[in-house]
């Protein structure tokens, strides 16, 4: 019982890196209609743009939580303005290849500026050690990432349905063309969703940060998974992204708790099953397969 | 597969509707460069290191194949490496368990691949566009996944390795790459000339109109899925006899051949050399293979700064690619009209999935 | 029809000049000159740009042309061989690249030696080429015990260090140091299993329990579950096999989990000086694990290591220092000989006895070309322990060469 109960933290702790990140490319996705390849390099990016900030200026964990986000929206902007909007009027496809030239790019740019062996980051005293309650230990960071995420899961949600932007972007991301019919301009939001979905890919960075090893790679196995996330959520829905994170998570901690050689492979024959019993993803709707 | 064209002027219509870009298929001048291209090819061992230049024949192969997905059934994927890999490994474990020659054992292989392309092809084709890009690399990393796990078999992350090249009794001794390209040659220029006949028959054509147009396909009585299902299956058995020739020729097989920058790899290629070219891929493979070699021994340790940076300029730029560029410039200076620029679905009758 | 025959001749013709000229392009007559070429090639193929850039990498390659100037000093005009050149490739850790530019290096760049070859699935590739072009190989970067066993052969030598090496040492040192109850985390692939199975015997020969051993995807960002389990068996010491960033992700969760307060050790396989440089000793607090050489370790090594700063501007890993060694007693066997030929050297070479910088009480086996030498337990400074750069090691235990490989009488070689 009790390993059960720290298994699904661990799970849910891991998940919500998958349910940020996952959070980030659905809206994208949803406005724009491009699916990010860069968005795993987007979350290595913004694991570094902490660490790099620490070394040079010694940037704080808690200072961090809010200081990259707001670099890494600045970067989504430019890239946004500078590459992805020149294809925009084209097929999706070319904007997933660009934006997987880009990885390829970043990734080696990061290997050949901060070399290959990882980069430090001094974690924060407050969050070491363990919560024991009774005979159950929890480590303080996954109950901390775990809290975190779900209040900017519930943030980015009242900002979706309580104002006026937010719910225009959720209007596009679940009924594109009655959105556009009905004469709303999504056009001006575009710049600054893709920069806010780029800002949560390097929010989950700066939380990896002092939890992960900060390596130029540890984005490229990470955007495998979470494209399996959206597909198993359903590409056009919010709520799908996060809950499909938090699913991944969960099986990715039990598998590997009892079924150590099948963990990864699992992720994978949960989104084949989804496919098989509903394409669209579980919580996306048909008409948009 | 019913059409109305019959099979005899498919140069001519066909090379039209796919939008091959009019090289090849005008019969003097597209028998003058396919001659061209044999000789070069033929010629390519004594210009480059042979290694080097079977490399770049694989990587040819396995572009065209691709392209004969993308280009023309206009389905991105970004999964192609299990079965360039998984042919990989069948055929090297052919010719180290069983001594087949290695002809036969890269065509176990390309079996192999078309038997592990059905399931996926059928699950993947459900979902078309972006989807069926993440669906196909999910499902190669799956395969990757289990290569690593089944370490009897595969050997793991050590790779399958001292896969020999038989070559029905006949040892060659020294200068062995030398001799295994011409041996291999025939292999490579038989799937071009396969996934050329595919383009240029009916079926490619009924191909192209699903691309085009799905919805249009639907109504004429076409089964969209099940043309999807038999392209990405012919596509995955060529890549699959390009990745049996690779392992062999290098005389190993490692999990690099299953893994996802493999799949990434072929896609640069293929759209470096123009999507929908078909003989792009085979541009593609040799800058992009010859870039590497000579990037290997520069000291310049950034590879995908470069490949990264070129694709983002001709994704940008030149969306039909160095082939597409090229035969553009020629086709004006001869004066003739041109194929019309095409993106990846020209039509774009997809169901729009924003 | 007119234009198919002009092909079909062109295509002919083609066939035949290759064939021609191919009888001529055999391997140029050897047996008159005792230099190929009248030059000396020593070619280092690793990685340039991936992970093991630090560890050996460019470095490498300068400790290789050190060697080389030191032989220049040395012998002066007496050197056997004037023209003595270093080359290089990056084999981006892909075994098809490496197995690629070792077939160039030595045919092409006509190489006498490829030294270093990080990565076991691309070291054993080049080895398969050294075997096949009958030229020598010295590996010091690959950790797969497969080089001197079933896959070794007649050229192919290894330098530093491997798997059961590394186990044993720590294994056997940890244990007898009274860390006996043991848990073991291993990704789950050749090198993990491997080391598995190397660690759990020295940890049972010297007298110590393996309680649970937990395989673990590879590669791998998330292990607090894997930690959660090896920690609920209240356990002595975690021994650890991941390497690299899945390794600074294993350190990092198990410090964030506190599990130090709780009294259990971390015990690491594979760990370079190169992974504590670039995370700072904090992030490795104690932890114990097998090092091949240390540059800080005598006076020796230091001098060297100092020469090396002026080069480089960076202290020597052990794949630096070996790599100097290896490329120093290629050059003094041809030398000695008088010959580059593979076959002369490889017969001076088995059996010696050899002391230098890097291989102390070293012994390069004739039966499997297993290079022995002494190697140590090694512990990870605190960061006020640390007086200077790259200060991080403190040596516990010398390990003798005798003790720290795999048995002679157990290897699978044979160079039939």
């Amino acid at each position: 019982m009790n390993e059960i109960l720290q298994y699904t933290l661990q799970g849910l702790a891991a998940g919500s890196f998958y349910a940020l990140a996952a959070l980030g490319l659905a809206i994208i996705f949803g406005v724009l209609g491009v699916v990010n390849f860069a968005h795993g390099a987007c979350y290595m990016l913004g694991a570094v743009v902490a660490a790099v900030l620490q070394d040079l200026l010694g940037l704080n964990f808690w200072l961090a939580l809010l200081v990259v986000p707001v670099v890494m929206f600045v970067f989504g902007v430019v890239i946004e303005r500078l590459l992805v909007s020149r294809l925009i009027a084209l097929d999706p496809l070319y904007n997933f290849l660009l934006t997987f030239g880009l990885t390829l790019l970043l990734v080696d740019l990061v290997k050949r500026q901060y070399g290959v062996s990882g980069l430090p980051y001094t974690r924060p005293d407050l969050l070491t050690g363990q919560i024991t309650l009774g005979a159950l230990r929890l480590p303080t960071y996954q109950v901390f990432v775990l809290a975190f995420s779900l209040l900017v899961c519930a943030a980015v949600w009242l900002l979706m349905t309580r104002t006026r932007i937010g719910m225009i972007v959720r209007a596009s991301t679940e009924k594109s063309e009655l959105t556009r019919a009905l004469g709303v301009d999504v056009n001006r939001w575009v710049t600054p969703v893709f920069g806010f979905g780029i800002a949560l890919a390097g929010l989950a960075g700066v939380l990896a940060a002092p939890f992960r090893a900060i390596t130029a790679d540890m984005g490229s196995s990470f955007i495998i998974i979470l494209f399996a996330v959206v597909v198993i959520g359903g590409l056009g829905s919010i709520v799908g992204a996060v809950v499909a994170g938090f699913i991944v998570g969960l099986v990715e901690a039990f598998g590997q708790a009892y079924a150590p050689a099948l963990s990864q492979i699992a992720i994978f024959v949960l989104m084949a099953l989804v496919i098989l019993v509903r394409p669209a993803g579980l919580f996306g709707r048909e008409e948009n397969a | 597969m019913s059409s109305p064209t019959s099979t005899s002027d498919a140069t001519g219509t066909g090379a039209a509707l796919a939008g091959t870009g009019g090289f090849l298929g005008r019969s003097r001048r597209g028998w003058l460069l396919v001659g061209l291209g044999l000789v070069l090819a033929l010629a390519l061992p004594w210009f480059v290191y042979p290694p080097v230049a079977m490399d770049i024949a694989c990587w040819a192969l396995f572009a065209v194949a691709l392209d004969l997905l993308l280009g023309y059934a206009g389905l991105l994927s970004f999964g192609h490496a299990a079965f360039w890999g998984g042919s990989a490994y069948v055929a090297g474990l052919a010719a180290i368990e069983w001594g087949l020659p290695f002809p036969l054992a890269a065509l176990l292989g390309a079996v192999f691949a078309m038997a592990l392309a059905w399931p996926v092809g059928v699950l993947s084709v459900r979902r078309s566009g972006i989807y069926f890009a993440m669906v196909t690399l999910a499902f190669a990393q799956m395969l990757f996944f289990v290569v690593n796990q089944w370490r009897g078999l595969t050997g793991g992350e050590n790779g399958l390795q001292g896969v020999p090249a038989h070559f029905f009794g006949v040892e060659a001794v020294e200068d062995q790459a030398f001799y295994f390209y011409y041996a291999a040659l025939p292999i490579i220029v038989a799937g071009m000339w396969f996934a050329w006949r595919v383009v240029h028959s009916p079926f490619g054509r009924v191909l192209v109109a699903t691309r085009d147009n799905p919805a249009r396909a639907r109504a004429l009585g076409y089964d969209v899925e099940r043309y999807r299902v038999l392209v990405f299956v012919l596509s995955a058995g060529l890549a699959g006899l390009a990745g049996g020739i690779f392992a062999i020729s290098h005389g190993f097989v490692s999990l690099q051949e299953v893994a996802w920058q493999t799949s990434g790899k072929v896609v640069l290629i293929t759209v470096l050399g123009g999507i929908g070219t078909l003989w792009g891929g085979i541009a593609g493979a040799v800058v992009i293979v010859l870039l590497e070699d000579f990037l290997a021994s520069s000291g310049f340790d950034g590879i995908g700064i470069i490949t990264g940076a070129v694709f983002i300029v001709v994704v940008l730029l030149f969306r039909r690619g160095v082939w597409g560029t090229l035969s553009d410039l020629l086709g004006r200076r001869t004066g003739r009209s041109h194929a019309v620029e095409r993106s990846i679905s020209a039509g774009d009758g997809e169901e729009p999935t924003a | 029809m007119s234009t198919k025959r002009i092909v079909a001749t062109a295509v002919v013709t083609a066939g035949v000049l290759a064939l021609s000229a191919c009888g001529n392009a055999g391997p140029g007559g050897a047996g008159s000159d005792e230099f190929t070429d009248g030059k000396l090639v020593l070619a280092v193929l690793n990685d340039q740009s991936g992970v093991y850039k630090d560890l050996s990498g460019p470095n490498s390659v300068k400790a290789v042309e050190m060697a080389v100037a030191d032989f220049q000093e040395r012998h002066g005009d007496d050197a056997v061989v004037e023209d003595v050149e270093v080359t290089f490739a990056d084999h981006q850790n892909k075994p098809d690249v490496a197995n690629t530019k070792a077939q160039e290096l030595y045919d092409r760049e006509s190489a006498d030696i490829i030294l270093d070859v990080p990565t076991s699935s691309a070291a054993l590739a080049v080895a398969t080429q050294a075997a096949e072009k009958e030229k020598l190989y010295f590996n010091i970067g690959a950790a797969t015990t497969e080089l001197t066993n079933a896959q070794c052969n007649k050229y192919t030598f290894h330098w530093a260090y491997d798997t059961y090496q590394l186990a044993n040492a720590t294994g056997t040192a940890v244990t007898e140091g009274g860390a006996t109850d043991w848990q073991i985390i291993y990704p789950d692939y050749a090198f993990g299993q491997d080391m598995d199975k190397s660690f759990t015997a020295a940890i049972e020969a010297a007298g110590g329990t393996v309680g649970d051993h937990i395989a673990t995807p590879f590669p791998n960002d998330n292990f607090s579950t894997f930690l959660t389990r090896a920690a609920s068996a209240e356990p002595d010491v975690i021994g650890t096999m991941q390497a690299g960033g899945d390794l600074i992700n294993l350190v990092k969760q198990y410090n964030e989990g506190g599990y130090v307060d709780q009294g259990i050790e971390l015990a690491v396989g594979l760990m370079f000086i190169t992974d504590i440089h670039s995370l700072g000793v904090e992030a490795f607090n104690g932890v114990n694990f097998a090092e091949a050489w240390y540059w800080n370790f005598d006076d020796e090594n230091r001098a060297w290591a100092d020469r090396f700063m002026e080069e480089t501007g960076t202290r020597p890993s052990f794949a630096h220092a070996a790599n100097y060694s290896a490329a120093t007693q290629y050059l003094e066997a041809v030398q000695a000989e008088g010959t580059d030929d593979a076959d002369t050297i490889v017969g001076h070479l088995e059996g010696k006895e050899i002391d230098d910088v890097f291989l102390k009480n070293g012994k390069i086996r004739a039966e499997d070309h297993r290079v022995i030498h002494d190697v140590y337990l090694a512990r990870v400074k605190t960061a006020d322990e640390v007086t200077e750069e790259w200060d991080y090691e403190e040596i516990l235990a010398t390990i003798p060469a005798e003790e720290a490989f795999k048995p002679v009488e157990d290897s699978t070689c044979s160079f039939g």
